[in-house]
């Protein structure tokens, strides 16, 4: 019985008002395994890991049908079916983390050590940049207590993610849609941020591999592509690193990518948001909803400017 | 086979996308995000009925003359035009609709603030004389003019691709691959490269 610590949960999520949305957890887990959208070579061992209640708040979770099959991964192609499709082209045996760069024990991770902190589950509001968004109860543990293993100097300003760069079997990395391998980057403080998660696991099982396995990050008061997939270096740097998506396009993605609904992207509003599975759009809300929590990480910025 | 069967076959064969999506979305099977679906879908069907409006002028040059009669390419013509303005208008209702709730301040505040939108708009304006003026009847009653008018089909098709080439985010390969295609069909139009073709 692998989901022994599911039963006996109470549930507040069916106090929302969309029931449409509201399946119990239970049968959403159930109903993901039957239709085998984990379909990645996961461990033959269940995941540990308990439920954090400071981080579920009171909201629909996603069908697992749409939070694991509508994907952006375009190291597995650009069309939001392909990671799903072509999630077996990503390799993840043997797979390690490096962590790297400002610190005093800089470390290799296997996934073993990753195992070994505290696994929690957190229902986090994720938001892309596209105007779509969800609801997804990740597993996983504070990216803080990775970088305090390593000892970072006071040169240690920002964070920098390197994602899996393996054009031999990555179907979207022939092509320079970005310029591989994929990076994202965070200010140290958004970084040692208690919201900001490690996530090793989706809907009560390792995360499939369209979903960025064996471990991402997780940032959920920024734009979806700033939570980078399938890490496999994180690197403290001094200086403001350049994610693909700056490098891409300048003008439209920017290093801090706040959700924010009163900051439109050049070719859209970002104003409002339509729920995955849902017809009709809902507003934005500044910070993703994270306001109270991170707001004051940006106090006297510019948040038009520093976009 | 006379006329009247053809055009309502081929009209059938047209309406076979819009079915389709009118069938998943009675039965709720329009994936995650179901108005993205039908926003791409009803886009893509549009462009694609455009260009292939566009290539029965060149079919019909290279064919010449055994199957042009056979295959009535006048009336697949008109057919596959007015397919083209009615996924147009099934484009813009569920870009209206959906995202905008059907208010029309914000249609006209989306239109002159994002570039992308107004050039699916522009060609979308110019096509409604287009399928106005797509009988017989009207063909007689413009004569000479009536070629003329129909020749915006050619800035039709380039404004939709650029509303395309617009919004995508990153990558470029599918609305490219339209230009491509929309270049080819334009340089067949060409008479002395056309020339050069059939006598080799």
């Amino acid at each position: 019985m692998p989901f022994k610590h599911l039963t006996n949960t109470k549930l507040s999520e069916n106090q929302v008002t969309d029931e449409s949305l509201y399946i119990n957890r239970r049968q959403l887990i159930k109903s993901a395994l039957t239709v085998g959208l984990f379909a990645s070579s996961s461990p033959v061992w269940a995941l540990q890991f308990t439920r954090n209640n400071q981080y579920s708040a009171n909201l629909a979770l996603t069908d697992p049908e749409h939070a694991l099959k509508y994907n952006n991964f375009y190291e597995l192609g650009t069309d939001k079916s392909d990671p799903y499709r072509y999630a077996d082209r990503l390799k993840t045996d043997g797979w390690t983390v490096e962590v790297t760069g400002e610190c005093l024990k800089p470390q290799t991770f296997n996934m073993d050590d990753l195992y070994q902190f505290t696994q929690e589950e957190r229902i986090y509001r994720f938001r892309c940049v596209e105007g779509w968004s969800m609801v997804v109860p990740w597993i996983g543990f504070p990216l803080a207590k990775l970088l305090k293993q390593v000892e970072p100097t006071s040169k240690a300003k920002y964070v920098e993610f390197v994602s899996i760069y393996d054009p031999k079997n990555l179907p979207g990395q022939e092509y320079r849609v970005l310029d591989w391998p994929y990076r994202e980057g965070l200010r140290m403080d958004e970084a040692m941020h208690p919201l900001t998660l490690m996530a090793t696991g989706i809907y009560g099982k390792e995360l499939p591999n369209q979903n960025g396995a064996p471990i991402r990050l997780v940032v959920p008061w920024k734009y979806g592509f700033k939570s980078s997939k399938s890490i496999v270096q994180i690197r403290l740097v001094e200086k403001q690193p350049t994610s693909s998506w700056m490098a891409a396009t300048p003008s439209e993605y920017g290093f801090y990518s706040n959700v924010n609904p009163n900051v439109a992207h050049p070719r859209w509003s970002q104003a409002k948001e339509r729920p995955l599975g849902s017809f009709f759009r809902k507003p934005t809300l500044i910070f993703n909803g994270y306001a109270d929590q991170v707001a004051q990480l940006y106090t006297g910025m510019d948040l038009k400017k520093y976009f | 086979m006379n006329s009247l069967w053809r055009i309502v076959l081929l009209s059938l064969l047209c309406s076979i996308p819009a079915l389709d999506l009118g069938w998943r979305f009675y039965h709720f099977d329009l994936g995650a995000n179901p108005v993205e679906t039908l926003q791409h879908t009803t886009g893509d069907w549009a462009l694609y009925f455009l260009l292939a409006t566009l290539s029965i002028t060149p079919i019909n040059n290279l064919l010449r003359p055994r199957w042009s009669n056979f295959l009535a390419m006048h009336l697949t013509r008109r057919v596959l035009g007015l397919s083209a303005f009615c996924y147009a208008v099934l484009h813009l209702l569920a870009y209206w609709f959906f995202d905008l709730e059907l208010s029309l301040p914000l249609l006209v505040e989306d239109v002159l603030e994002r570039p992308f939108i107004l050039m699916g708009m522009l060609a979308l304006i110019l096509l409604i004389p287009l399928a106005m003026t797509s009988t017989a009847a009207w063909q007689r009653r413009l004569r000479q003019r009536w070629q003329s008018l129909h020749k915006l089909v050619y800035p039709i098709t380039l404004l939709a691709i650029i509303h395309y080439v617009m919004l995508v985010k990153a990558d470029l390969f599918q609305p490219l691959l339209m230009l491509l295609i929309f270049s080819v069909l334009m340089l067949l139009r060409n008479k002395s490269l056309l020339k050069n073709l059939s006598q080799r």
